[in-house]
């Protein structure tokens, strides 16, 4: 374990932290808006400079299209476009004003409508912190809030000095910390005000190798990513305006391609694929490194940090008590390999499974091995390391199941076909197989585990993902059965934390599901009244 | 550790939650036919070359479903309705076609609301409903509970927290 190095940011100002320690719990009662303001600050006047370009960026197009095509109007509305960007800006430069006080975060902007935003600090989940190219070189950060509200960012600080931002988070994760060192001492003497207690120190988790993240960009085979890659590239050979031209460069080449016999065809056609995914990998690669260039996850006191990012630089924080899930995704490729990607969801952003949001803010670990990321795995969930997951499988009427529905579908199919395509709609009836091997596969991956602390739940087809959820964060068990789930007592469990999407576990008995179903229910409720 | 409770969902609802039920059911279906039959119908019949005597069977007949969808569905809904607070839980388990058994533990419920529709107050019926964190499925409700026995529930729960957080 080595201690932080200069990269990191310097540590807290104990000055700033001065007023509420002394103030101690009476103050914190009686803070009246203007008593012990922690930090009051406005958005950095460079923002105005952002925003003009961004503005330019937008009239761009029409300016320059109206001077083109001669038409007015064109010009006219990019103007007009420009002027109210830029006045919103101003406007919203000129208001915004943040304020800390030891409850809340209070956020006020608005010209013709004030709106003030209170955000008490119990309720802020996670703080994110992004600096594009541009921003740094300005010296500038954008700080996003998330609260327990489930849509994501809760408030959103467009452009702060770096040493504000800093001193913001710093002001924003102390009184975690303190308010459980204050607790006990509050009972017994109220008076004695806290030490200031030293920053503490921060311990590097993890850091990601270049070759580690070179994988993940190879092993991210997805097509979406080719997708938007091309579509990207399409748009750019739009506004460059040689899509005609493309175009007509597609017609002839396919002309010239007809002139060739099959025989040749084929390799050629293979080889253009095997270029695109090329690409497509390539492209991914580099998007991988740059995104993830430098990963690194510490922990000071109970928060973790990620700092990552080439262009974009991004340090997101994650207190460790509201961690409310950590998944182990596992695609087919990387379960291939030994290898998966670490994710962690808070109350505060919703996602699906098994998806990646922008920019890789719920990602924990970009990629690791599997021994990695087991013994990972306490720094992230205290107590873990104790558990003794006992892993049972699911039913295996599953497959009973999978077959049934799989035969529905090939005779509906079939029937559907048949007018038309005569005894060929036979081949519909090949759903019936493919659906069983798919049911075997399904059964195959999936697995549940109970202990005191702890619901380890893991399911998927080729690829595999292992959810572990503390027992405290439970919100609701719901026991499921659709109408063939009834006639095979099968039953399908779902468990649902705050924030994420709920975790479901298809296919257990109905005896399994319903004790499951009890022990978790109980187990949170003891849980939660330990540690509400 | 407590021994994991044996509790199941035993409570049933009122009734008359029946009744209640198959009122407002029907006084959809009536204003979706009334609109269908008297709106729809004309309009189709003189905007549109395809409309025959065979499709005017035809929407009567899924309007009569409609009709007897109400009629038979609340007795369904209500036998299979049943609900339990037993230790720190809330039991509930309903559904016709698809059966669910939801489990809320009474430390997680972040509000409790009591709901009285206009019809409801008629039948001297409550629905309570209970919020958790999160945004998907962080609702429950439990319908027809007479509106003395709703209070009281709501009231055991809210001393179950103890903390008046809710």
């Amino acid at each position: 374990m080595t201690d932080a190095s200069e990269e990191l940011p310097p540590p807290p100002r104990p000055t700033a932290l001065g007023p509420m320690d002394a103030g101690g719990d009476d103050a914190r009662r009686a803070a009246a808006p203007g008593v012990a303001v922690l930090a009051r600050g406005h958005l950095h006047p460079a923002i105005l400079l952002l925003r003009l370009l961004d503005a330019l960026r937008q009239a761009a197009f029409p300016v320059v299209a109206g001077l083109v095509l001669q038409s007015w109007w064109f010009v006219g509305f990019g103007v007009l476009a420009f002027v109210l960007y830029l006045g919103y800006a101003l406007a919203r430069y000129v208001t915004l004003e943040y304020t800390l006080t030891a409850d809340e975060l209070r956020v006020r902007e608005g010209l013709f409508e004030r709106q003030e935003r209170r955000i008490p600090l119990d309720l802020i989940q996670d703080l994110g912190f992004e600096s594009s190219l541009l921003r740094r070189a300005l010296g500038l950060c954008v700080v996003l809030v998330e609260t327990a509200s489930g849509r994501g960012v809760e408030a959103r600080l467009d452009a702060l000095a770096r040493g504000d931002a800093e001193h913001l988070r710093e002001v924003l994760l102390a009184p975690r910390a303190r308010a459980e060192v204050r607790a006990p001492q509050a009972a017994a003497d109220d008076h004695a005000s806290a030490p200031p207690t030293p920053p503490a120190p921060e311990w590097i988790v993890h850091q990601s190798r270049g070759a580690e993240l070179t994988l993940r960009g190879l092993t991210d085979l997805r097509l979406s990513a080719m997708f938007v890659t091309g579509y990207a590239a399409l748009e750019l050979a739009d506004s460059l305006g040689v899509a005609v031209r493309l175009a007509g460069a597609a017609r002839s080449a396919q002309e010239w391609l007809a002139r060739f016999p099959p025989s040749v065809m084929a390799p050629i056609l293979l080889g253009v694929l095997f270029v695109v995914m090329a690409f497509g990998v390539g492209t991914s690669v580099v998007g991988n490194l740059v995104t993830f260039h430098g990963f690194t996850l510490t922990l000071r006191g109970d928060v973790l940090q990620r700092r990552f990012g080439l262009l974009t630089t991004r340090q997101k924080t994650l207190p460790r008590p509201r961690v409310q899930r950590v998944t182990y995704e596992q695609t087919w490729l990387r379960r291939l390999l030994g290898c998966g990607v670490v994710k962690a969801d808070s109350a505060g952003g919703s996602r699906s499974e098994g998806e990646d949001t922008a920019g890789g803010w719920d990602v924990v670990v970009p990629l690791a091995r599997d021994a990695t990321a087991a013994a990972l795995l306490p720094a992230l969930l205290p107590g873990v390391e104790r558990a003794r997951f006992a892993w049972q499988r699911g039913s295996a009427r599953l497959v009973a199941r999978m077959a049934v529905q799989g035969a529905a579908l090939a005779a509906i199919a079939t029937a559907a076909l048949w007018p038309h395509n005569g005894p060929l709609a036979m081949f519909a009836l090949l759903l019936l197989p493919a659906w069983t091997v798919l049911g075997v596969l399904v059964w195959r991956n999936l697995g549940f585990a109970l202990d005191a602390e702890f619901l380890a739940l893991r399911h998927g087809v080729l690829g595999r993902a292992t959810a572990l959820l503390p027992m405290a964060k439970v919100q609701a068990v719901v026991v499921r059965q659709g109408p063939v789930e009834q006639a095979l007592g099968l039953a399908s469990l779902t468990v649902y934390v705050a924030g994420g999407s709920p975790t479901c576990v298809p296919d257990l008995l109905l005896a399994d599901a319903r004790t499951l179903a009890r022990d978790i229910g109980t187990r949170a409720a003891v849980a939660a009244a330990a540690t509400w | 550790m407590e021994p994991a409770s044996t509790a199941t969902a035993t409570d049933r609802l009122q009734r008359r939650v029946v009744g209640y039920w198959m009122l407002g059911d029907l006084l959809t279906t009536g204003v979706i036919t009334a609109l269908a039959w008297f709106v729809g119908r004309p309009l189709l019949a003189e905007h549109w070359q395809g409309w025959s005597t065979n499709l005017e069977h035809l929407l009567l007949g899924g309007l009569g479903g409609l009709t007897l969808l109400a009629l038979v569905v609340p007795p369904l809904a209500y036998a299979r309705w049943r609900y339990a607070y037993a230790g720190d839980l809330l039991l509930l388990r309903y559904g016709i076609l698809f059966i669910e058994e939801r489990a809320v533990p009474v430390k997680r419920m972040q509000h409790v609301d009591l709901v009285r529709g206009p019809l409801e107050r008629l039948f001297g019926l409550a629905t309570l409903v209970v919020f958790t964190a999160g945004n998907e499925g962080s609702a429950f409700r439990v319908p027809g509970l007479g509106a003395v026995d709703a209070q009281a529930l709501r009231d055991r729960i809210l001393e179950a927290r103890g903390d008046g957080r809710i």
